[in-house]
């Protein structure tokens, strides 16, 4: 905890001495225990998990030491951010063995002190099971399962590895290194450079080239320029920024630093998604101890430069993800995106100069000045160099954090990473780019993931939500929800997005609900094209684009909800009916659970859903052991899980 | 854009003919007196430019672009520039301001402006659900930017999305100015001017102070006094202005006094 | 979750609904003490200016669970902010309560994620079983208000609820009795 004896490092030469005094102490640490506290694992447990092993170190002290593992000294235990693998949590890993551990509970951690750490014995209950596919065996280190082998991290390299409130961790890791060469070594000018050489472009969704953007700022001399990290991640079903505040709240401090050394600024803004209460709390833990290591704040190890970085709760919106939204919100104001004559390099927050990055934007400038543009731009396409990170979610077997270099496909990032569809489902869609991206179909499967390629066919890179469906899912639902999300969303500014979004809400709602007409989908596509160019800021010109991607390939979806009233994905509750089979035994269960009942039967006999009480809340199916419940439309057996 | 750095205007094209403009101006604002005509709603010389209505859309191309692209923007927010091309009625052009007011017809089936705008562009009947109320307001936000600029900022608007609305949540801030009523591009704010020595306005009640010689409405008690304040905080209108100016308390005569007022707190961009 | 009370822009010119003269909200003297007190308490650790508006009402509204017009009032005041813009500031953002909360609120998540394995059901299985609307309301025994939020992070184990810190993954509209059941307060 003492990284430099409570006083401020003072210099840059201060800094790298601690930092090999460090990495020499580590030398002698021959095990380390993570205990994985992501979002996903903590939702499963992972606190009392780290708080029981701890316990069991604690008690096997003496035996520990006899095998010469003394604690703390030659090993520790630490709780990192998310490992990716959020589906096998909690998951524990053991280093340097790389053994990882999955779906530990509390009670396995005495084993894993009595087994691994003193008898050197893997526990075999808690290895990761590959796959059918795969041959199904067990799999006894990280680097072998293909979920990890086919990733390469960047920005998330230190995410699952560092203890986020260890500053020491951190500098043992190789951090504040860029940081340190920044600023000795480099003028703001090489490291703009550098920046731009690599081709980094924005992680935040727009995909902006960053050095292009910084150098545009410092051609505006102004005496105060702002820096803004934007932590707001709005994407329902993306957590890829909240990992890395959460996970590597350092590294994101030291792009914030190596920005503000390059481009001159003095203050600088988080600004952390109102749902995110961990991230602003390592975060400013980060902050505390480095403004006390003379690391922010005046003078910065002794070289003049001065940064104070603040954190800013959002309010819960997501269009202050919007830049020109978000500093409205920072100045106290109602978050509306402003009109974009002024640009914001020149008159951002308060009027003046401001530059506003993406999280994982800034986390990778440390390792493009550490590692040089050109590795950085070794990796990925000719127009998307390096690597992003993706939250793979939804209808796939392993949902979690991903990174993999631009260009990977989509069938490698879901089949091979991922593992491919629950159940082995067929795959229907793919979708990108959150709330204003797009559903691509099983036809673009091999399309190279890259800003450009995914833009192109109608989706978006967007900041890397990407949720995968099966055949269960409908996608004339999907579009409604996205643009149900998006009514929430819209601030009311501007007529296309306001009033547009409430129709297309209320005409794909009618189409969901058998009150569809033909037509409808002409109207749908005449206020789509005017909110795509006629909306104020870019959530509205691009919330069109669920409802157009999915029209553009699943028109015939569209239409068998109109013109036939079916929903193939059993989905739609107006459209379907619950119906109970003749494997039916009689067991009641769903008959005393239905709110509405609807369903008699004896004991014994076989039940009856009335489908005129029947409100498809879809209770009897969840209840019901034996399986015997359908989902029908149209006449059809369209049966889908209740819980995937 | 090097170029044109030194000079104070830029030449332009609209419609084909050719403009010479000062820098900075928005489209918009250049168009009058050259005999083409965009609707607006949200726009008011008086006010900054906003964007929130749509209808102003024009399609441009700057020098440079390839010969068949052309962009649409707000002629209200767009800035004039060297060598610009600007069409105000071409096809495009005609069918997002139709759609624009398609949606607004849905939203506002009582406003008579809104409907006479729609049929000026082949809208009838709108092609939408349409919401049952009786209430015209068309969130343009005027009436919040007019509060604002005479030194109350009583109205604001709330909440978000679909959802928003104007309202006078602090009752005590509304002098009874009827500024916003009378620059409502849709008439959506009721009041009554003068009813027996009253006024009401945003559900309050107000007492008129008339002229004793003339017998004229010089305004509401609140009114009088939020002008006197500020004619002597910032010593910039003698009484005789002051009772001049708060004589034109009449519908759309009120549109330069606002512009008049305001400037005591921070300048407003004339229209030239 | 549908924009059905769309009406709102007619409706509130009457000035009902966000009126500073409103009755208090059941709030007795003390209650009103209290309030204030603790605003005057945050007010002490911000810059009085237009900037620290949404940090103070945000602290307000996780120390109180709601923001109550009488708070709301001493802070436009001190900040010297217009009344109308901090209404305004406190019904845009979704992280503000302006009315009290049960004792404990379920959230649902309904990211997309979650929304693809069914999160939709559970939404309409509380809202049944609560009688609440989410985000607006209290359950009739004072216990339970319903809320939705877009992805809690926990993805992979969608649909998720949560009751304070405690998650509940893989949800099925079939568990959600034995949920209220177990977190029901005493
Ligand atoms: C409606 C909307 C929401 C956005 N949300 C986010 C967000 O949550 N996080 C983010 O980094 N960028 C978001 N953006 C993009 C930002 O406006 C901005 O382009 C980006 O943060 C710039 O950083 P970058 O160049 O590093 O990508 C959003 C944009 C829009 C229009
Ligand atoms: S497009 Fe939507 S979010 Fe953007 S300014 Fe218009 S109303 Fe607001
Ligand atoms: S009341 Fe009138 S001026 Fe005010 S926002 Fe509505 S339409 Fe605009
Ligand atoms: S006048 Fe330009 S958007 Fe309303
Ligand atoms: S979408 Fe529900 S936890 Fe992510």
């Amino acid at each position: 905890m003492t990284s430099s004896n409570g006083k401020p490092f003072g210099s840059v030469k201060n800094l790298l001495k601690r930092a090999e005094k460090i990495l020499k102490e580590r030398k002698k640490l021959k095990q380390e225990i993570r205990v994985c506290a992501g979002p996903g694992c903590i939702a499963l447990g992972a606190k009392d998990i780290h708080k029981e092993l701890c316990k069991q170190l604690d008690d096997h002290k003496k035996e520990l030491e006899a095998a010469g593992l003394e604690l703390n000294v030659t090993l520790s235990e630490k709780c990192t951010g998310c490992h990716g693998m959020c589906e096998a949590g909690p998951i524990v890993t053991i280093e340097p063995e790389g053994t990882f551990y999955t779906g530990v509970k509390p009670r396995d951690t005495k084993k894993i002190v009595e087994k691994t750490l003193l008898k050197d014995q893997l526990v075999d209950p808690l290895l990761y099971q590959l796959g059918h596919h795969r041959g199904g065996g067990k799999v006894k280190h990280y680097a072998d399962i293909p979920f990890y082998s086919l990733q390469l991290r960047v920005a998330l390299r230190k995410v699952g590895v560092v203890d986020p409130t260890n500053f020491d961790d951190f500098l043992a890791e190789g951090g504040f290194q860029a940081f340190a060469k920044a600023i000795a070594e480099m003028t703001p000018e090489d490291v703009i450079d550098q920046v731009e050489k690599s081709g980094l472009r924005g992680r935040g969704g727009a995909g902006f080239s960053t050095g292009r953007k910084w150098r545009s700022a410092l051609r505006v001399k102004e005496d105060r320029v702002w820096l803004i990290c934007n932590g707001d991640e709005g994407d329902p079903g993306a957590f890829m920024d909240r990992a890395i505040m959460e996970g590597d709240p350092y590294s994101v401090l030291e792009g914030m630093m190596i920005g503000a050394y390059a481009l001159g600024a003095t203050d600088a803004w988080i600004y952390v998604r109102h749902e995110y209460p961990l991230a602003v709390e390592h975060l400013q833990m980060a902050i505390d101890k480095l403004t006390n290591a003379g690391l922010l704040g005046e003078n910065i190890l002794g070289t003049g430069m001065t940064l104070n970085v603040r954190i800013s709760r959002g309010g819960g919106a997501f269009v202050c993800g919007e830049s020109s939204a978000l500093m409205r919100s920072l100045e106290g104001k109602v978050g509306e995106p402003r009109a974009k004559y002024v640009r914001s390099v020149e008159k951002g927050l308060h009027d003046e100069p401001t530059v506003l990055n993406n999280v994982e934007t800034f986390t990778c400038v440390p390792a493009i000045i550490d590692k040089g543009a050109e590795w950085f731009a070794s990796m990925g396409r000719e127009k998307s160099k390096g690597t992003k990170a993706f939250s793979l979610v939804g209808k796939v077997k392993h949902t979690g954090l991903i990174e993999v270099p631009m260009g990977r496909t989509l069938r490698e990032i879901i089949f091979d990473i991922g593992g491919g569809i629950i159940d082995d489902r067929p795959f229907k869609a793919v979708q990108t780019g959150g709330p204003s991206g797009g559903c691509l179909p099983a036809g673009k499967l091999n399309l190279q993931v890259d800003f450009d390629t995914l833009a192109d066919a109608g989706a978006m890179m967007g900041s890397g939500g990407m949720i995968v469906m099966d055949d269960h899912t409908c996608m004339v639902d999907v579009a409604k929800y996205f643009i149900n999300f998006l009514i929430g969303e819209s601030c009311g500014k501007c007529v296309p997005c306001r009033e547009g979004l409430y129709q297309l809400y209320d005409l794909l709602n009618k189409i969901t609900n058998g009150e569809g007409k033909p037509g409808d989908l002409e109207t749908i596509e005449t206020l789509c094209h005017t909110m795509e160019v006629a909306s104020l800021c870019a959530l509205g010109k691009s919330a069109p684009y669920p409802v157009t991607s999915t029209i553009k390939y699943f028109r015939e979806e569209y239409e068998e909800h109109i013109n036939d009233g079916v929903c193939r994905a059993g989905v739609c509750p107006k459209l379907i009916v619950y119906h109970i089979n003749d494997d039916c035994n009689g067991c009641e269960v769903c008959r005393k659970h239905c709110p509405t009942n609807a369903i008699t039967g004896e004991k014994k006999k076989l039940h009856v859903i009335d489908p005129d009480l029947c409100i498809s809340c879809g209770i009897c199916k969840s209840v019901c052991k034996f399986d015997t419940i359908d989902i029908m439309s149209g006449g059809k057996i369209v049966s889908r899980d209740v819980v995937a | 854009m090097s170029k044109t750095k030194t000079s104070k205007t830029v030449h332009l094209t609209i419609d084909g003919q050719n403009v010479e403009a000062p820098k900075g101006a928005m489209i918009l604002d250049v168009t009058p007196g050259l005999g083409v005509e965009i609707p607006s709603l949200c726009a008011h010389p008086g006010l900054e430019p906003f964007g929130a209505c749509r209808l102003c859309v024009v399609e441009i191309q700057k020098p440079g672009w390839d010969d068949w692209y052309k962009q649409l923007v707000t002629s209200c927010l767009f800035q004039v520039e060297e060598g610009l091309k600007v069409w105000t009625n071409s096809d495009e052009v005609r069918q997002n301001r139709k759609v624009v007011l398609d949606l607004l017809m849905a939203r506002v089936p009582a406003s008579d402006v809104i409907r006479d705008l729609g049929n000026q562009y082949g809208v009838t009947k709108t092609s939408y659900a349409e919401v049952d109320t009786e209430d015209t307001c068309i969130m343009c936000d005027i009436c919040v930017r007019a509060c604002h600029a005479i030194g109350r900022d009583a109205i604001a608007s709330m909440s978000r999305g679909p959802d928003k609305y104007v309202d006078v949540p602090d009752k005590d801030a509304c002098i009874g100015c009827l500024v916003c009523a009378n620059l409502c591009p849709t008439n959506a704010i009721p009041f009554t001017a003068n009813d027996n020595g009253k006024r009401r306005i945003w559900g309050k009640e107000f007492d008129l102070v008339t002229d004793e010689r003339s017998g004229e409405v010089l305004g509401t008690t609140e009114y009088i006094e939020h002008v006197r304040k500020r004619a002597e905080d910032k010593g910039l209108l003698c009484p005789e202005d002051m009772k001049h100016e708060s004589a034109r308390v009449k519908r759309y005569g009120y549109a330069q006094k606002l512009s008049h007022v305001a400037d005591v707190e921070e300048p407003i961009e004339e229209v030239k | 979750m549908t924009p059905s009370k769309k009406a709102g822009v007619g409706s509130p010119r009457s000035g009902a609904k966000t009126s500073k003269t409103k009755k208090k909200n059941g709030a007795g003297k003390n209650a009103s003490k209290v309030i204030l007190a603790a605003t005057d308490e945050i007010l002490a650790h911000y810059p009085l200016e237009e900037a620290s508006l949404i940090m103070v009402l945000q602290e307000l509204n996780d120390q109180l669970n709601w923001l109550p017009p009488k708070a709301l009032e001493r802070v436009a005041k001190k900040l010297n902010v217009p009344f109308g813009k901090v209404q305004g500031v406190a019904t845009f953002y979704r992280a503000f309560s302006l009315k009290p909360k049960g004792k404990k609120t379920v959230k649902v998540c309904t990211g997309t994620a979650c929304h693809v394995r069914g999160a939709s059901m559970l939404v309409d299985e509380l809202k049944r079983s609560l009688e609440v609307e989410p985000g607006e309301g209290i359950s009739e025994d004072g216990n339970f208000s319903l809320e939705t939020v877009n992805c809690v992070g926990a993805c992979a184990m969608a649909p998720v609820a949560m009751i304070g810190d405690h998650y509940y993954a893989s949800m099925t509209p079939g568990n959600i009795a034995k949920m209220l059941k177990k977190e029901k307060p005493e």
